[in-house]
């Protein structure tokens, strides 16, 4: 940014919102020397800061590639609508926290796919930042546009805009990913070979490689690379072991709030459970866990860069870690002097809880999180949440007795086989979490209960086994959200609910194939961006994007598929086979649970990857 | 005992709130390992009381603020300390040692002196402030929780100098009475005749009732 830039920044800086989000020099923060032959790396998040400083993968790769000497890796978020307008105006483009550079100078640009409803930020982020927004529109000097994160899981969608995506977890696959981009250039290879080069990496794939065709219908006839260095099936990266895996001893300290401005931990990555809704647990299988040791020594590190007063645990099913005793209790005993808190997410309710909870008490006390899903037992067993009731009002029941008095309950709205019956059951299942506080005697508990019952819209992921499931249309998540409203009206309880559209886009993104990349672009030619707020987002720019684009999205939200259907993202795989998923899928309609993988093997496919699953 | 420490919030620094400046102080002391103290009860918080809260966008080069210890520390060794764990622009520059006894820097804060600079030469609302100065009083507009009402500004205005193209102006800020650099630019602006211009604003020292700096009580 030369001076005269510099200075209508400072201009712009003093009018927008919040400014501490844009001017980067937190504590921790790296900025290294731009000089040739390192390979300069912007890592992407498309959302705002507050949200992307929350990012627990942000700062691991901001550490992998920073720890490279040859490497240097920056951050940029999504600016707020005011900053995005404000620079477009200055004529200032988007640049790098570390060092302020333009998007456009940098060799890659890595975007992270948390949400479908963060597509457009990365189409703004790219404008903004000088990059063109179609991958086969950007010249020899424009960076590599790279992709990763759970939603890269189908990459499709993004097709157009992105032109390597990374499948699994990064750590490596990252630094690797650069080491071909920096080698390329420096031996003055042309884009096309390094594209090519790129696809040769395990786990990457390069959407202009390959070509889709389609039946009449609409539905996928094949999908075939087009060049042989493209393989026709990508295998998602494992790393192996935690322990061994790249860990920040030291993390950007926000200055403005974050979401979770806290050390978050890593204990554990994967889960063994087998929700049959739920994406994240199927993605990341093989369950690997991280030692105490490595836990406290990270927790040590982390609290001496920062001064943080908390730290959570963070994992898709932390009371399923083996060793979480052992771990609360050597945080207690190494934090509780230094005035450092412990919270701990989203606990499962059948997992050693008393024990965990009294321990925990010693420390920061928050609120009591559930998530049940489903309001019956019969859709509790079709989503196998092995749930029952008993251990949840168990788990109710003893965090009252221990003095809480707050309870967040996590339920879907229009799972596969919901009935009216399973909707209300929400409500009665609310009303005797209710009645466990109020069977206490009134010395014994603390005041002010206080439940919340969030329910969200059924999003079909793929790589699940509801992969082939319809989305229930919105007037009927309406009429249920409705029906669940009435019933909930019980003294002591707050629900919540989301207008059904946003998870409807979501529906399209998740298992829409390539033809909905020029529906993205038309959207955000339209206006569309930051969908993930409210405020700004415009349902009615997304119907016309879908029309003008020729693409029907009840097709993709709202159809249940035939078993042999052709997905867009089969090509891509993640350990757990199509076969098994199916077979999870005709358990589910039956009813049937299927247990916990560690107790027993469930054949999900991840025994192919070697000395991956415990035995 | 208590340790009075003066900061400066300079540079990119000014763009943080009065929270974040707290919490990124509170941080940098826990980093540091400092003696610090903690309130008692359920959500124990590090005991630091600042002597005035700075707006966003306005830079701060002697500010104040105080802090309770739990054991003794020598003050060279404090800032040595306090500055191994913050960055350049929050910059710790004079630790004081004081008893327990000694009132508040919050209480004994009478006013601030404030370097306003204008981006743009902006000769006319300069030359207006002799006979701004010589109003028996200024209207000025203050938003409260109620709505909005006219307030007499002339009180609350200690000083107001023209030196070199930019305004120096000492301002009262005390619970009887505050003035911020804004509402004086607004009023400014209004008598001269002219929209407000855009500013650079400084405040250079906090003083107590004897018009001197409150870090040497």
């Amino acid at each position: 940014m030369n001076r005269d830039m510099g200075q209508r920044l400072e201009m712009l800086l003093e009018e927008v919102q919040r400014p501490a989000r844009y001017t980067g020099g937190e504590v921790n923060a790296i900025k290294k020397e731009w000089r040739p032959g390192r390979t300069a790396f912007c890592f992407a998040f498309p959302d705002t800061y507050e949200v992307a400083m929350s990012h627990l993968g942000m700062k691991i790769i901001y550490e992998a590639v920073n720890a490279r000497e040859d490497m240097l890796c920056e951050r940029v978020m999504m600016p707020w609508a005011d900053m995005a307008d404000g620079l477009k105006a200055a004529g200032i483009p988007l640049y790098s926290l570390e060092s302020r550079r333009a998007l456009s100078e940098f060799d890659a640009v890595g975007f992270t796919l948390q949400y479908e409803m963060s597509y457009t930020n990365i189409l703004a982020m790219l404008d903004l930042g000088g990059i063109a927004l179609r991958g086969g529109q950007r010249g020899e000097r424009a960076p590599f546009v790279i992709a990763g994160g759970p939603c890269a899981a189908n990459p499709e969608p993004l097709a157009e805009v992105v032109d390597a995506f990374l499948m699994g977890d990064g750590e490596t696959a990252t630094v690797q990913m650069l080491e071909v981009i920096g080698a390329g250039r420096r031996e003055g290879l042309r884009r096309e070979r390094i594209l090519l080069r790129l696809a040769g990496i395990p786990g990457i794939y390069v959407p202009s490689l390959y070509e889709s065709v389609w039946h009449e219908d609409g539905t996928l006839a094949a999908f075939t690379p087009k060049v042989e260095e493209a393989p026709a099936r990508v295998v998602k990266r494992v790393e192996t072991d935690l322990d061994a895996a790249c860990f920040p001893a030291a993390m950007p300290l926000p200055y403005t709030e974050a979401v979770h401005d806290r050390i978050v931990l890593e204990i554990m990555r994967g889960c063994t459970r087998g929700c049959r809704f739920c994406q994240a647990g199927m993605l990341y299988r093989p369950v690997r866990e991280r030692s105490p040791g490595k836990l406290l020594e990270q927790a040590q590190a982390l609290f001496e860069a920062t001064g943080y007063e908390e730290i959570s645990l963070s994992s898709l099913s932390t009371g399923d870690y083996s060793q979480l005793l052992p771990l609360i209790r050597g945080l207690n005993e190494r934090f509780e002097g230094r005035r450092v808190s412990l919270s701990l997410p989203s606990l499962r309710v059948d997992g050693p809880l008393q024990e965990v909870l009294a321990d925990s008490g010693r420390v920061k006390k928050s609120g009591l999180t559930l998530a049940p899903e489903a309001g019956t037992q019969r859709l509790r067993d079709v989503i196998n949440k092995g749930v029952t009731e008993e251990d949840l009002l168990r788990a109710v029941r003893e965090a009252f007795e221990a003095g809480w008095n707050s309870v967040k309950l996590y339920f879907m709205i229009g799972l596969p086989t919901e009935t009216d019956e399973d909707v209300l059951g929400v409500a009665a299942l609310a009303r005797k979490v209710v009645d466990c506080y109020y069977a206490l005697p009134r010395e014994k508990r603390a005041r002010g209960l206080k439940v919340v019952v969030s329910a969200s819209t059924f999003v079909p992921k793929p790589f699940t086994p509801f992969q082939w499931a319809a989305q229930d249309r919105l007037e009927e998540i309406r009429r249920k959200q409705g029906l669940l409203r009435n019933a909930l009206n019980i003294r002591g309880v707050t629900f919540n609910w989301h207008d059904p559209e946003t998870s409807f886009l979501e529906a399209c993104f998740a298992r829409g194939g390539r033809e909905l990349s020029p529906v993205l672009l038309r959207a955000y030619e339209l206006g569309c961006r930051l969908d993930g707020w409210s405020e700004h987002f415009n349902f009615q720019a997304w119907l016309q994007a879908f029309s003008d684009a020729g693409v029907d999205p009840a097709f993709i939200a709202h159809r249940a598929r035939e078993k042999d259907e052709r997905f867009p993202w089969d090509f891509v795989d993640i350990g757990v086979t199509r076969g098994y998923l199916w077979l999870e899928n005709e358990r589910a309609l039956r009813g049937q649970t299927t247990p916990d993988c560690r107790e027993g093997c469930g054949h999900c496919g991840l025994r192919r990857f070697e000395g991956v699953c415990p035995e | 005992m208590k340790m009075l420490v003066v900061y400066q919030k300079l540079g990119l620094h000014r763009f943080l709130g009065h929270l974040d400046l707290q919490r990124a102080m509170q941080r940098a002391l826990r980093r540091s390992g400092l003696p610090v103290c903690y309130s008692q009860g359920f959500n124990p918080h590090l005991l630091l009381s600042f002597a005035a809260p700075l707006s966003v966008g306005i830079q701060g080069e002697r500010e104040v603020m105080e802090l309770p210890l739990g054991e003794p520390v020598a003050e060279q060794d404090f800032l040595r300390r306090l500055n191994a764990a913050l960055p350049e622009g929050l910059k710790a520059l004079q630790a004081r040692l004081l008893g327990d006894d000694a009132a508040p820097a919050m209480a004994r804060l009478e006013a601030a002196v404030y370097t306003i600079v204008p981006r743009e030469a902006a000769p006319e609302l300069l030359a207006a402030v002799p006979g701004f100065l010589a109003q028996t009083a200024i209207p000025c507009l203050r938003k409260t929780k109620s709505g909005e009402r006219m307030d007499d500004l002339r009180p609350l205005v200690y000083n107001l100098l023209v030196k070199q193209g930019a305004l120096h102006a000492v301002l009262a800020i005390s619970e009887r009475g505050t003035a911020r650099p804004d509402q004086l630019l607004a009023s400014l602006a209004a008598f001269a005749g002219v929209a407000p211009p855009r500013c650079a604003i400084t405040r250079a020292a906090l003083l107590d009732g004897r018009m001197a700096p409150l870090e040497d009580p």
